[in-house]
């Protein structure tokens, strides 16, 4: 049975029917056009759908649409300021961060929580907070080293 | 990948859930996080007619209660969990235990209770079934085990992280039934049979974990065996709990559960009971190790062979013997 | 004209890095036609049938199913990566009369939405009769074995299931054997791996009125992909459009005709409307292709010194059921030895077997990593015997520039010597090398380890279509637009070639738009495979950009009275040197000439093709024939830890002195660099695709280990410059995306039997095979 839910993404609230099973994911990319978030697997295990729920990195392909009822969601297409990109999305362009830039939505949402909740974290910091978005394209490398440098940047910023 | 269709129900208390629970029977599961639950149904593993989620429900945060017993909601996430100052405080094992499951966003999103109840894994049967295998297996209600043919038995593992740190913390589960409120040791809640590893039943549900935090002198350890380090199952995992005389030198008891390896978590009651009353040294954690490696038997799983898990079960045991025994300390709150 | 260099070999950011971080890259999957159906496809759930009967009826009358496909609504055409005279086509597009892998297609659905097309599939009754099977490929080999099919009719021994052979040689294997004073055989084996692409694969076919058919796909390549649709439909190639969409990876694993390819488009010819097919992860690992695991036996024999004077090989590729990319592996396998070292005496055999496993494919390095970790694993076996260290025999052997390959190529400036060394240098090797074997006991569980493996890879290779052709246009404002049939997987293929255009004409690079990989209006190139980008594509790029600098200079000499030696490219515009006043804009120049060359707006073309002169590809069958124009050359060290309580390894650093010519973006080198170390630690340590007759056992990330960001290794990059990219002239630079996941793979080998004294025959080096190693495995 249908359930009228109302989505408040990047923002913008809208409202849909939508079947209990139909999980966020779905809902971002078929109904709202937010193709940004991406499906890897659609069991939880690569990050590539990840998105920010009340300011959480959350998995959208294990999510009900239902369960997101006003609840305030942010997307990769909420990230940044139109054409301005934030710290962390400048930093992965600069450093070399992306390649095929199919991970590259979920991994930018991770990071942008990390950086958020601790502007300075070390490494295994990064790591805990990536573990969960897979990359196969560049080794992870000049991922840890965009956070670093948003990170750098954001605390600059801050002074 | 798709979910298949259900109803969808969202109780606004525990009691309501249960009452819904036992009213559908075995049509409706419980969800919370749904990160174990969905992708099995997405696979086809499970059908539920009715989902009962407990999503919306808040969870309340840890407390320490008049005889400083701590109380967890089981809906807490392991997000929560694990950056609880007071969990921190009380049972650094289970905090530990909480931050090695899967990923940063599947934490944020499954709860203690979920990882509590989480179902068996297997990788014959964790797979949709559409073209890839012609027989069902004992888990999907068939009659054989297509890994291991003569093993006349399924050898499912149950691989919660935090089941173990748990049981050797000596923790309780409080289920809530329609009609009543009970406690059970939490290694009660396993049936150790692989096709149905949870003693709970329709109608019941997981709501609070109560871990004693005695005033003694405790060193603890959780080790969790992985290639990769994360966003992983268990290749096998170890909790230690080792209660000190106040010397700090004797051990008075010890509890010891092995994860990972089994149909449910294993308690190794004879290497418990070898530690019992003993000096710790580095004789003893070899010895009691090999004690526990060989009263568990580990289940091949997972591309790891028994052989290999014994050996490194022996390893693991034994550091966190030695871990454990480095970290000794005083319960916080303890004046003396 | 000077050659200072503003955009070659500079850290520019990728071009397509805001819209890829901003999520506004359109992939395949996220495209959405009005009208769009669903596609999905019945999979064989046997490793061997015949197939008696399939009934669509029930299917046909699901409320929403608009078309049904069998091998019936086929032409009957096969198709396959290889279809020559010796290696004829032998795949159906859709599976008849028998099935011969778990996954083959064998029906495909189209639908109005997924739930319709999934129920669809479970209505279509197939009638099977089990065939008897075989999956491992000795077993697959031997007389009498079930026949996948006939064996090769020109492989003349008494053995089943032959795919195809190679054989080559030189010198006198007999003779060199008897010069030996060494000799040692071994034999290594690899195991099934899958490219872990994070975009999984799809199509949207859309066959439109007037009868041209519009494909977007996840691919390698356009134009490989038409040639395959059009054969296989009955399509003119003109009726065939392949475009781009972003990809999202591929490593080799997207490069052949699919199914859910062949199927989305003949069920949009089918229904007249879009179809569109994704593969779900699952499918991925159940029924697509993965890499080609390989049997290594080597025999080889050295002189005192170290010097190689015979080796002989045996390679058996573990092929599936189809042919695929088998016979191109065994031929790859023998030119991923030829290049690293002189070896006088050699002798060849190469056998791809076919099982009911699925088919196989081409997967980054394509048998590199496999022959390299054999050969180098065996070298330093040999050192040890000998008392050399790694480091004298490799540099003893190793190539040097001007050296002519026995296939008649050249290494020109071969810089392996120097990779040697400097990677060596820059570790330490030489002091840290055999520390650990002699370490005490006491020292606790952990043993460091450290192990060299070098590489030779080709730059390019002549197979269809063989030629890379580009266009360059200016526009009316001075800026350019570039035309190639180009497809930037992630590697950054655009990026560079934007900054060849950059460098050719003095052009910032947000003046340059691409428009890419479309078969209809991009020039023909060879594809995102046989790493033949940076040097193919950009040398059409490079000769496309001189025709349009010269039209402006032309232009310019006449307008402004200088003469052509005299005037200066800068900031979109020409002025004579030393006065810089004295100056035409580009745009400017563009009206000029469209006023005085007859209407020409200033278009280039240039195009390019590797081992130019050499009309065809070299024999697969005996490697006679040149094969590449230019060699890459690498050597890599690994620094492992081992536990030796666990048996667990880990890579902690990698360094990688490379000789890829010169580096066209430094950046983009070392993410294709520390992309290659990561594969490779996944290769050692946690990946396989577990699979018990013909069936997949861990289709998913969680249980097959794709390396974390937990297992990052400290990735070092040393650039070893042998070429030189200059303005006018033709450049040889070299592959850097495939040939350095394989050195290092043979380096971490060798650094674990450094840190343990366990040599490991086999890939992964689980922490079980490196206890069983130390003996402690019960």
């Amino acid at each position: 049975m249908k359930q009228i839910i109302e989505l408040s993404v990047n923002g913008e609230s809208s409202e849909f029917a939508v079947e209990p099973q139909e999980t966020l994911l779905e809902a971002l990319r078929d109904r709202m056009g937010l193709t940004g978030t991406k499906e890897g697997c659609g069991t939880g295990e690569c990050g590539s759908c990840t998105v920010l729920i009340g300011g959480k990195p959350i998995l959208s392909c294990l999510t009900l649409a239902v369960e997101c009822h006003k609840r305030d969601i942010v997307t990769i297409e909420g990230i940044g300021d139109g054409n301005d990109l934030s710290p962390v999305q400048q930093a992965f362009v600069d450093c070399g961060a992306i390649q095929c830039g199919f991970c590259t939505s979920g991994m930018v949402l991770s990071s942008e929580v990390l950086l958020k909740e601790n502007p300075n974290p070390q490494e295994k910091d990064i790591y805990k907070a990536l573990e969960g978005n897979l990359c196969r394209c560049t080794g992870y490398n000049k991922i840890i080293e965009a956070v670093h440098k948003a990170s750098e940047q954001m605390v600059t910023e801050q002074e | 990948m798709r979910l298949p269709k259900f109803e969808h129900v969202q109780p606004s208390s525990r009691e309501e859930a249960s009452r819904l629970l036992q009213e559908h029977g075995s049509r409706a599961r419980l969800v919370s996080g749904g990160t174990d639950l969905y992708p099995r149904m997405k696979y086809g593993l499970t059908r539920p007619d009715v989902l009962i989620s407990l999503k919306g429900l808040p969870a309340t945060p840890p407390t320490v209660d008049p005889n400083g017993d701590l109380h967890v909601d089981a809906l807490m996430t392991l997000a929560d969990l694990a950056r609880s100052q007071t969990v921190l405080e009380k049972t650094p094992l289970l905090s530990e235990a909480a931050l090695s499951v899967a990923s940063n966003q599947i934490r944020h999103m499954g709860t203690l209770g979920g990882n509590l109840c989480q179902e068996n894994r297997c990788p014959y049967y964790n797979q949709t079934h559409t073209f890839q295998f012609v027989e069902p297996c004992f888990k999907r209600n068939g009659d054989q085990c297509y890994l291991i043919p003569k093993g006349k038995k399924c050898w499912a593992v149950f691989s919660s992280d935090t089941a173990p740190a748990l049981i050797s913390l000596g923790a309780s589960a409080t289920i809530l039934a329609p009609k009543e409120r009970r406690q059970l040791p939490l290694e009660n809640l396993y049936t150790g049979d692989p096709l149905k590893p949870l003693t709970i039943s329709d109608g019941e549900v997981l709501t609070e974990i109560i871990i004693p935090c005695p005033l003694s002198l405790r060193g603890t350890a959780f080790m969790k065996f992985t290639l990769r380090g994360g966003m992983e199952y268990a290749a096998l995992s170890v909790a230690v709990v080792l209660d000190m005389e106040n010397d700090g030198v004797l051990c008075r008891a010890a509890r010891i559960t092995v994860g990972s390896v089994g149909a449910g978590p294993i308690r190794a009651g004879k290497g418990e009971n070898a530690m019992a009353g003993q000096r710790l040294s580095k004789n003893l954690f070899q010895e009691v190790a090999q004690l526990v490696v060989s009263e568990t038997h580990p289940f091949p799983h997972h591309g790891y062979s028994a052989a290999y898990l014994r050996a490194c079960l022996e390893v693991e045991t034994r550091r966190a013997f030695s871990l454990a025994a480095e970290q000794i300390t005083r319960n916080p709150g303890d004046p003396g | 004209m000077e050659n200072k260099l503003d955009y070659v070999g500079q850290r520019i950011p990728r071009k397509d890095g805001p819209v890829k971080v901003t999520g506004r890259a359109k992939y395949t999957v996220d495209v959405q036609l009005p009208g769009m159906l669903v596609g999905r496809i019945l999979r064989s759930p046997h490793p061997h049938a015949k197939i008696l009967n399939i009934d669509v009826s029930r299917a046909e009358r699901l409320k929403g199913v608009k078309a049904i496909i069998t091998s019936d609504d086929t032409i009957g055409v096969k198709h396959a990566f290889v279809d020559t005279p010796r290696y004829p086509a032998d795949e159906p597009p859709i599976a008849k009369d028998r099935v011969l892998f778990v996954g083959e297609a064998v029906a495909a659905v189209a639908a109005t939405d997924a739930d319709v097309a999934e129920e669809a599939l479970s209505l279509i009754k197939v009638d099977y009769e089990p065939l008897p099977a075989v999956f491992d490929v000795e077993e697959a080999m031997q007389p009498g074995a079930p026949e996948v099919h006939t064996s090769h009719p020109k492989v003349k021994e008494p053995l089943s299931n032959i795919a195809g052979k190679t054989e080559s040689g030189w010198g006198d294997i007999k003779t060199g054997f008897a010069q030996a004073d060494y000799v040692r055989e071994d034999r290594f084996e690899s195991h099934l791996r899958t490219h872990g692409y994070l975009e999984p694969q799809a199509t949207v076919a859309s066959y439109e009125p007037g009868g041209k058919l519009n494909v977007l796909t996840s691919s390698q390549g356009p134009f490989f992909k038409r040639a395959k649709l059009a054969q296989t439909l009955g399509l003119p190639f003109s009726r065939v459009r392949v475009h781009k969409a972003y990809v999202g990876g591929g490593f080799g694993g997207k490069i052949d005709l699919f199914y859910h390819e062949f199927c989305a488009a003949l069920l949009s010819m089918k229904t007249g409307r879009p179809v569109k097919i994704e593969a779900s992860r699952e499918e991925i690992f159940t029924a697509y292709r993965h890499g080609e695991p390989l049997i290594i036996e080597i025999k080889t024999g050295v002189k005192n010194d170290g010097t190689l004077v015979a080796q002989q090989f045996r390679v058996i590729n573990k092929s599936g059921a189809y042919r695929g990319t088998g016979v191109v592996v065994i031929f790859l396998a023998w030119g991923f030895i030829i290049g690293a070292y002189r070896v006088p005496n050699f002798k060849y055999e190469g056998y791809a077997v076919y099982t009911n496993n699925p088919p196989r494919t081409a997967q980054r390095g394509h048998g590199c990593p496999q022959m390299r970790f054999a050969v180098e694993s065996q070298l330093d076996m040999i050192a040890e015997k000998l008392g050399i260290d790694p480091l004298e025999i490799r540099l003893k052997n190793a190539r040097q520039a001007g050296e002519i390959l026995p296939n008649g190529d050249n290494v020109y400036n071969c810089g392996l010597t120097e990779c040697i060394e400097k990677a060596a240098e820059h570790t330490e090797f030489k002091k840290k090398y055999g520390q650990a074997r002699s370490a005490s006991p006491s020292m606790g569980s952990i043993r460091h380890g450290i192990g060299i493996g070098v590489s030779a890879y080709i730059t390019g290779s002549l197979i269809y279509p063989n030629s890379s052709s580009t266009v360059i246009k200016m526009n009316d404002d001075g800026t350019v637009t570039l035309l190639t049939g180009a497809l930037d997987i992630g590697q950054g293929a655009e990026t560079i070639l934007c900054q060849i255009v950059a460098e050719e004409l003095k052009l910032p690079m947000e003046d340059i738009e691409v428009i890419a990989a479309d078969t209809e209006t991009t020039p023909v190139d060879i594809g995102s495979w046989i790493s033949g980008n940076a040097f193919v594509t950009g040398n059409a790029v490079r000769v496309a950009g001189t025709e349009v600098r010269e039209k402006l200079l032309s232009i310019a000499a006449e307008e402004l009275e200088a003469s052509l030696e005299d005037l200066v490219l800068k900031d979109k515009c020409v002025y004579v040197a030393g006065s810089p006043s004295h100056k035409l804009t580009y745009q400017q120049l563009v009206s000029l000439s469209i006023q005085k060359r007859d209407g020409d707006p200033i278009i280039g073309e240039g195009h390019w093709r590797t081992v130019r002169g050499e009309p065809y590809h070299p024999s697969l069958a005996t490697t006679k024939g040149r094969w590449s124009d230019s060699y890459a050359f690498g050597a890599q060290v690994a620094e492992v830890e081992v536990d030796i309580e666990t048996g667990q390894a880990r890579l902690i650093r990698a360094v990688t002195a490379h000789d890829c010519g010169f580096p066209i973006n430094p950046t983009l080198v070392e993410g294709q660099m520390d992309g290659q170390v990561s594969m490779a630690l996944g290769h050692a340590f946690m990946e396989e695709v577990l699979m018990k007759e013909g069936r997949t056992l861990n289709p998913s990330w969680l249980d097959y280990r794709m390396p974390t960001i937990h297992n990052t290794a400290k990735s070092e990059v040393i650039d070893v410059i042998t070429e030189r990219y200059e303005i006018g002239r033709p450049y040889r630079t070299k592959e850097v995306g495939e040939g350095y996941v394989s050195g290092i793979l043979a380096a971490i080998a060798n650094a674990v039997y450094d840190a343990v004294g366990v040599r490991l025959y086999t890939t992964p080096f689980t922490p079980e095979k490196i206890l069983q190693g130390l003996g402690k495995l019960k």
